[in-house]
């Protein structure tokens, strides 16, 4: 799943017909300013400025003015470009039309195992969360479209009467297509409302979660994609994605500042069941890794010198299930390789290393790292006659 | 007994080198359990009308590549299962290509990063045709001593040590596919091994999910305990439990889950695979899955390394009540056959080397000379003339003696374009000829009468001063024997005119005081010579020869340092014409003397 922010969220639906408020994303006061110059609605709507950054509560954090007009929505630009929020500094703001309405509802999308799930309610905001009884579903198997009957039934469902029963119905409509044509995995407008100037359906907030796997057959998809957990990408972990998009196979990295236990295990899934266990001992993640599918040394190298900097660390587990196919005694070489490199900058002093692994070159693989003692590490290596993560809870024995 | 995969079971594998490779892994498998290779064809157009080698024991199978589908399972009409190893951006029309197949029954993707859209439609059409897909992004399918299907179980080694080839009482269905080996290897540790393992993959909503796997354990009698390994994200593990407790269930269930890292994690963050992702109100979370399982009867064991304990006691509880019996191993099992490499470390061989070299080793990472790494040699100073001694002489030369080479090899390196070797090269060149070939044909030149009379002028040299003859003794001897002195006579110098080259080289040795027999006999004897014919003077070829040999060089190298050094000079005539851009050059007719007869009438045919 990929996030995308409110700007290309909301160009996504304005494409696909769904009327959205008239918005501009800027990076600073000034473009801001001259904007309002080339643009009526600018200086005759009231206003609202959001920081466009993948940050959550941004309105208690205040990074949401509204009410303003344009020399308001100017002056609190320039208040938040450039604010520090945890590790992610404002660079962008979206400024978007205040749309006068009365009602609030609610429509979203959602893909489920059986095909495609609409979603509407009559009520929105706030109130939907706490009523969610109210919500009505269409539910549509893969492949198939929704028929105007069946969305009119829907948005008669959700309590719709009167014009709006059509308006909604439509409404759901062009979300669906927008769904399906964008690959998306998930679409939700909360809140619609009718526009009172006109009596349109408009969509004032978007959640737009994107398929980032099917990116090759969208070549207009030209905005990048948001972390997903209310904080950027840490320049170590952005170089980590650089290699991962480069290689075969994969290697992926996640800092967890505080934590004292360092992840640096194999597989998609033994990487979970290693957090777990380091979690269930009582111990603090420093962060989250993985490496599968026979990477390059190389990329394994580069992911360990990332772990092996990483502040406060006591121990590094180095964790692994049985290997199908991904070479041990490879992988290992780039890990080695790395040791040796933050060996030598001055890193890894009073680090435990904790080592388990199985799969094609076990044993030379386990041998290496064996070696390493020699070389003055304090490593442990064991095989795979250790349940899987036995050296967590061996690496963690003193909590 | 088992499920999806089995003893006919047979493939097609849609795809290029990453299914060639599992192919290799396939036949390891189907080496071990002594049955034919299970892989009847490959699909990948870009090698239509190919075959691709396939290592089965000792020997090599070829197995054919066709265009399409249909082409294959009209030439191998027995294919009834297809694995897809094609790039996310064409996984889906492979994939429909195969289900479309009638005679394909089950369908299992590799590919990774395959967009969920097109997964649920495969999924989704593969249950409308009453067919299985399973994944993508799955590790494979694996019946004990029966049929593999990808990569899964891993190397040789692991396979036996897994007991793969023989039945066991356990299924395994997992996300992970590294977790199916882990899995496979518990069962056949803590337990009698496995029935069918299978991989689903780690996506969001894979094509067959643990409910349609737990209704054919259900029905396969061999399999009384089923192990899935789940983790956070969707609901596949909530609909594993609802099915579960729905009836009562003649198979076992053991799950676990994992994710329950994620309680005490920042909100939302991405961890693991495509589906591990936990909704937006908790549901999918690793607690409600596993609650989930244990509410409706399951084993639910509350770490992964709890899970072979509790999976022995599930075996222990099934041996008690007779349902399994204990197994008896196999007395001997195949033997992957080793590759020469891996015999040879292993002692097992002794191989018959085809050459033998006593001056060059490659085998590290750098080369080394005589023993001598090349960066250590750079490093403390030593030059080429060094790398000459060790390579041709086998010895580390002195700074002396590799200056004087130095001095032959820049007075020796061109003679301008009029010579043999030159006038060879530029020809070529101008023919539009390659570097090297053109090289060649300047060097094809260096023979008796250009470049080719060091080596000979140094064996006799060394001849009449090992025998201590006198010049005039010598002298008697080749004309008897051999004629001419090679490395005397030159074809434009002489005495008048004489060959600086050699007047530099002699004055520079001279000046070193080093004893120099040879190059002292070889001048006596051009005093003789010279004073008969006033060109036959001590030439370059003579001088380097003799100069040589006093500085210990072996006689059938001497050439050697005309052709080095020459060599320089070809390789620069070559760059000069190509920089040039030279027409094609050929000889004027009146450049000729046509000595040939006059035309005249052929003469019918007798």
């Amino acid at each position: 799943m990929a996030k995308v922010l409110e700007g290309p969220g909301m160009g996504l639906m304005k494409k696909w017909g769904i009327h959205v408020p008239n918005y501009v994303v800027v990076t600073s006061a000034d473009e801001l300013a001259k904007l309002g110059q080339a643009n009526d609605w600018m200086k005759t709507s009231k206003l609202v400025a959001k920081a466009h950054e993948a940050l959550g509560s941004r309105f208690k954090l205040g990074l949401v003015k509204v009410g303003l007009d344009l020399n308001g929505a100017v002056a609190a630009t320039k208040e938040m470009i450039g604010r520090q929020v945890g590790s992610i500094t404002v660079s962008q703001v979206i400024v978007s039309e205040m749309i006068a309405h009365k009602e609030e509802y609610y429509c979203a999308v959602k893909s489920t195992r059986e095909g495609t799930e609409i979603l509407v309610a009559n009520c929105g905001g706030i109130e939907v969360e706490s009523n969610w009884d109210r919500v009505k579903r269409l539910c549509l198997e893969v492949g198939q479209t929704p028929s105007p009957d069946a969305l009119e039934k829907l948005s008669k469902d959700a309590g719709f009467a009167g014009p709006l029963t059509k308006k909604m119905a439509d409404f759901a409509g062009k979300m669906f297509t927008c769904f399906d044509s964008e690959d998306a995995q998930y679409l939700e407008v909360n809140p619609v409302v009718t526009r009172e100037s006109d009596g349109e359906l408009v969509a004032l907030d978007a959640v737009t979660l994107l398929d980032g796997d099917a990116k090759f057959r969208h070549p207009d998809w030209n905005f990048a994609f948001a972390a997903e957990f209310g904080r950027a990408y840490s320049k170590q972990e952005l170089e980590v994605m650089a290699v991962d998009s480069k290689i075969k196979g994969s290697v992926k990295f996640i800092e967890i500042p505080g934590g004292d236990t360092a992840m640096l295990p194999a597989g998609g899934g033994a990487s979970v069941y290693y957090s777990d266990a380091v979690v269930a001992r009582g111990g603090k993640l420093a962060n989250y890794a993985e490496y599968s599918g026979d990477p390059p040394d190389w990329a394994v190298e580069v992911l360990t010198e990332k772990i092996c900097s990483l502040p406060g660390i006591k121990n590094i587990i180095v964790g692994g299930a049985i290997a199908n196919f991904t070479d041990v005694k490879k992988t290992f070489g780039g890990i080695i390789n790395g040791f040796r490199k933050a060996k030598s900058d001055g890193k890894l002093k009073d680090v435990k290393i904790w080592v388990r692994r199985g799969g094609p070159r076990e044993k030379e693989g386990l041998d290496a790292m064996r070696a390493l003692k020699d070389e003055g590490f304090d490593i442990n290596v064991f095989d795979r006659y250790t349940p899987l993560t036995d050296i967590v809870d061996k690496a963690l024995q003193g909590k | 007994m088992s499920i999806l995969a089995n003893k006919d079971t047979r493939v097609v594998i849609q795809g290029g080198q990453a299914g060639v490779n599992a192919a290799r892994r396939m036949a390891e498998f189907c080496y071990l359990i002594k049955r034919p290779l299970n892989v009847e064809a490959f699909v990948y157009p870009p090698d239509a009308g190919k075959t691709n080698e396939i290592p089965y024991g000792s020997g090599l199978l070829a197995i054919p590549v066709y265009k399409s589908i249909a082409e294959a399972t009209k030439n191998h009409p027995t294919i009834n299962t297809s694995l897809v190893y094609i790039g996310a951006d064409r996984a889906m029309k492979g994939g429909m290509e195969a289900l479309d197949d009638s005679h394909i029954k089950v369908v299992s993707m590799i590919t990774e990063g395959v967009p969920e859209k097109d997964a649920k439609i495969l999924g989704a059409h593969a249950r409308k045709l009453g067919k299985v897909f399973n994944g993508p992004s799955s590790i494979g399918i694996i019946s004990a001593g029966s049929c593999r299907l990808g990569v899964i179980g891993g190397a040789f080694d692991n396979l036996v040590l897994s007991k793969l080839y023989r039945e066991g009482s356990f299924g395994v269905i997992t996300k992970s596919g590294g977790l199916s080996n882990e899995i496979i290897w518990i069962c056949s540790q803590f337990a009698d091994g496995i029935t069918t393992a299978i991989g689903i993959g780690g996506d969001a909503y894979p094509g067959t999910d643990y409910v349609s796997y737990l209704e054919m354990f259900e029905n396969d009698p061999q399999t009384k305990a089923v192990v899935i390994v789940g983790e956070m994200g969707g609901d596949l593990e909530e609909r594993a439990a609802e099915w579960y407790g729905a009836k009562k269930r003649r198979v076992k269930l053991i799950g676990v889950v994992s994710g329950f890292c994620q309680e005490s994690l920042p909100k939302g963050m991405k961890f693991g695979h495509a589906g591990a992702k936990e909704g937006m109100k908790g549901e999918g979370s690793a607690r409600s899955k596993s609650d989930a399982l244990k509410k409706a009867g399951a084993i639910v064991p509350p770490t992964f390394g709890a899970l072979g304990p509790a999976i022995k006691e599930t075996y222990q509880e099934l041996l008690k009540s007779g349902q399994v019996k204990e197994v008896v191993e196999p007395a001997s099992l195949p033997k992957l056959p080793k590759t020469v490499e891996e015999a040879m470390k292993a002692d097992e061989v002794i191989v018959a080397p085809l050459i033998r070299t006593t001056i060059s080793d490659d085998r590290g990472d750098e080369p080394c000379y005589d023993g001598y790494p090349a960066s250590e040699l750079i490093n403390k100073g030593y030059e080429v003339p060094h790398v000459i001694g060790l390579l041709w002489d086998k010895r580390l030369i002195s700074k002396q003696d590799a200056e004087i080479i130095k001095r032959i090899m820049m007075l020796s390196a061109d003679h301008g374009p009029c010579v043999s070797g030159a006038y060879g090269t530029i020809l070529a060149a101008c023919a539009g000829i390659g570097l090297s070939q053109s090289v060649a044909a300047g060097l094809i030149m260096i023979g008796p009468r250009f470049g080719g009379a060091v080596t000979d002028a140094g064996r006799f040299f060394k001849y009449a001063v090992d025998n201590k003859m006198s010049v005039d003794e010598f002298l008697t001897y080749m004309k008897k024997n051999h004629g001419p002195v090679p490395g005397i006579g030159h074809r434009v110098k002489s005495l008048r005119n004489p060959d600086k080259r050699v007047k530099e080289l002699v004055g520079y040795v001279k000046s070193l005081n080093i004893k120099t027999p040879c190059l002292d006999f070889a001048l006596q004897v051009e005093q003789v010579t010279a004073a008969k014919k006033d060109n036959l003077i001590l030439n370059v070829d003579g001088t380097m020869a003799a100069v040589l040999v006093d500085i210990g060089f072996p006689v059938d190298s001497l050439n050697g340092f005309f052709i080095l050094s020459r060599t320089i000079g070809l390789i620069g005539h070559w760059v000069d014409q190509k920089r040039q851009d030279s027409r094609l050059i050929r000889l004027f007719d009146y450049l000729v003397n046509y000595a040939a007869p006059k035309r005249r009438e052929v003469p019918p045919l007798k």
